[in-house]
């Protein structure tokens, strides 16, 4: 079985611990500071968080000019809000290069109950397409906590974060061994690869569990760097392979089922089949478990698909 | 660290008459020679933009050839942001009246490979510290960098340049109302009010007025010019002892 912790009070709490140790980290948001975790920041340092109130576009430009004057701005929202912002984070962070990591919580499924004009399913795609941006999607808690530490202390330059809200699946017991720009072989494939990104890391480790009771080797990784992507590894693994899947809270278009898209027709390494919400909006659900199982993306459905697509491939 | 969330106060009275006199009067000739450069190229078949660039040179030849040097008599950083970025035609004739940049350079304007990109980019030129291009967004960087002040203690001043039909932009005044709550004193927003924007007069496309009673309602203490060199020179030392965010509005001469 899957469990859940949150990505929420993750980056909240690192962020507190990053507080202590740089005193020129400054977060920012968007008066969502209550939901996203970063009011935490707020009380403990207060002259250096700012809430800039409803208004996405204008946290970006504050965050960019704290940035020019030599500070360490993190900027906060729901991942959906500040994609109104798209325009400022490509035409000013990206093109200027500058050292602003936007965290956005909130993204893809995880406001369940929020339903479709909260549940961004398209933010991968649009941070992938800028160029230099650095785009990072961690799967469960602690590798929130060290990919947002790894982040904000050692990269410099624009970069956007992607995080649920408490739909962190667990995957690492701890925080080690991961850096912006890796990703992370978490079970090894024999038949198949399973290439998959967030909450959708954890379960897709139990739909190989499932596959492998049906004789079924599945391998998993954990794509945590959506950009830039490993291609090297994606084309190695998937050359040993007869089928890899992208399995992603996401549309399969533009993000991780995209972006490997991309890296295998160009090595010619192989079939892919994409998993992920396809052209379609969400949906309100009372339970995050519901809305994941409406979208084909509970482990017993991700199995049954690769089950099926197996057929047409030939084992 | 301050980091007390206190307002910034201006850094007034520590200014030199005299070394303020010295400013005004060679950026003042300097002007007379950026307005030549600017009419051989408006002449040469680089116009690009020109009702919009003529307009801004007095601006900007007082915040680059006055106002930030000055600045450093006073000891404070001073930053000019032009978020009207296709007012580039009169930045570069301005840099190169000054001897920022070479006049032999101001040909390359618009061409593959130049530096002098149609709209500013940062650190290509001197005094460019952000890039811009796209309306609307120079008054939100202009509040970061204020808001770095009261984080690490260096005093900094920004003036951001400011176009009259930009204000179209929702953000420009998720901006005014960001800095009139913060209390970003260190800031002064200089409206080009040149009546006109990319299709017509501002007041058919989109009002403005009552414009100066707008920048009041969100906060700030507004200063009205003519757009004259010796006006906007004094609006800026005016809106140096404003405890407030200040807006400039510089108006068409007649």
């Amino acid at each position: 079985m899957v469990v859940f912790e949150s990505y929420r009070r993750a980056v909240s709490s690192i962020l507190l611990e990053l507080g202590e140790r740089l005193e020129d980290l400054v977060v920012l948001d968007a008066d969502t500071g209550r939901s996203t975790g970063s009011l935490a920041f707020g009380k403990k340092f207060p002259g250096r968080y700012v809430n800039v109130g409803i208004s996405e576009q204008d946290l970006i430009g504050t965050a960019a000019g704290l940035a020019l004057a030599g500070l360490r701005p993190v900027a906060m929202g729901f991942a959906m809000f500040l994609m109104r912002a798209f325009e400022q984070i490509r035409n000013t962070l990206a093109r200027d290069r500058l050292n602003v990591k936007v965290i956005a919580t909130h993204a893809g499924l995880s406001p369940h109950i929020d339903g479709a004009s909260h549940q961004s399913l398209e933010d991968l795609a649009l941070m992938r397409s800028i160029p230099g941006m650095t785009v990072v999607s961690p799967a469960d808690f602690n590798s929130t906590r060290a990919l947002v530490r790894a982040a904000v202390e050692d990269h410099v330059g624009p970069l956007y974060m992607r995080l649920g809200r408490d739909n962190a699946v667990h995957v690492y017991d701890n925080e080690d061994g991961f850096r912006i720009g890796g990703l992370r072989v978490v079970r090894d494939p024999v038949d198949i690869v399973i290439y998959a990104v967030g909450p959708m890391v954890g379960m897709s480790l139990e739909a190989a569990r499932i596959l492998e009771t049906r004789g079924i080797r599945a391998g998993v990784v954990d794509v945590y760097t959506v950009k830039p992507i490993d291609s090297a590894t994606i084309t190695r693994l998937s050359t040993r392979t007869i089928l890899s899947v992208t399995v992603e809270e996401h549309n399969t278009a533009g993000g991780l089922g995209g972006a490997v898209a991309e890296v295998l027709a160009e090595a010619g390494a192989g079939r892919l089949m994409r998993i992920g919400v396809h052209e379609r909006f969400g949906t309100s659900s009372k339970t995050y478990l519901d809305l994941v199982e409406s979208m084909g993306l509970t482990p017993r459905e991700i199995a049954a698909k690769i089950e099926s697509a197996l057929a047409t491939v030939g084992r | 660290m301050r980091g007390d969330g206190a307002p910034i106060s201006r850094l007034g009275g520590g200014s030199s008459p005299q070394a303020l006199r010295d400013l005004v009067s060679s950026a003042s000739s300097m002007l007379d020679g950026a307005w030549a450069l600017f009419e051989d190229l408006a002449s040469n078949g680089s116009a690009w933009h020109v009702g919009s660039s003529r307009s801004a040179l007095n601006i900007i030849a007082v915040v680059f050839g006055v106002w930030i040097p000055h600045g450093r008599d006073l000891g404070v950083k001073r930053f000019g942001l032009l978020s009207k970025g296709h007012a580039s035609m009169a930045l570069y004739t301005w840099l190169a009246a000054s001897k920022m940049i070479p006049v032999e350079e101001l040909k390359s304007y618009l061409r593959l490979g130049s530096r002098l990109q149609a709209h500013p980019e940062a650190f290509k030129v001197p005094g460019i510290i952000v890039s811009t291009g796209s309306l609307g967004q120079g008054l939100s960087i202009a509040n970061g960098i204020a808001l770095a002040s009261r984080i690490d203690g260096i005093p900094r001043e920004i003036a951001v340049i400011l176009g009259d039909g930009e204000l179209d932009e929702g953000q420009v005044w998720e901006a005014a109302a960001t800095a009139s709550s913060k209390g970003l004193s260190n800031v002064t927003a200089i409206v080009d009010r040149n009546m006109t924007q990319h299709t017509g007069r501002t007041e058919d496309v989109k009002a403005k007025e009552p414009l100066d009673d707008r920048w009041r309602s969100f906060g700030w203490h507004v200063i009205t010019v003519r757009n004259t060199f010796d006006e906007i020179v004094a609006a800026l030392e005016e809106a140096s002892a404003v405890d407030r965010p200040v807006a400039v509005i510089v108006r068409p001469r007649s």
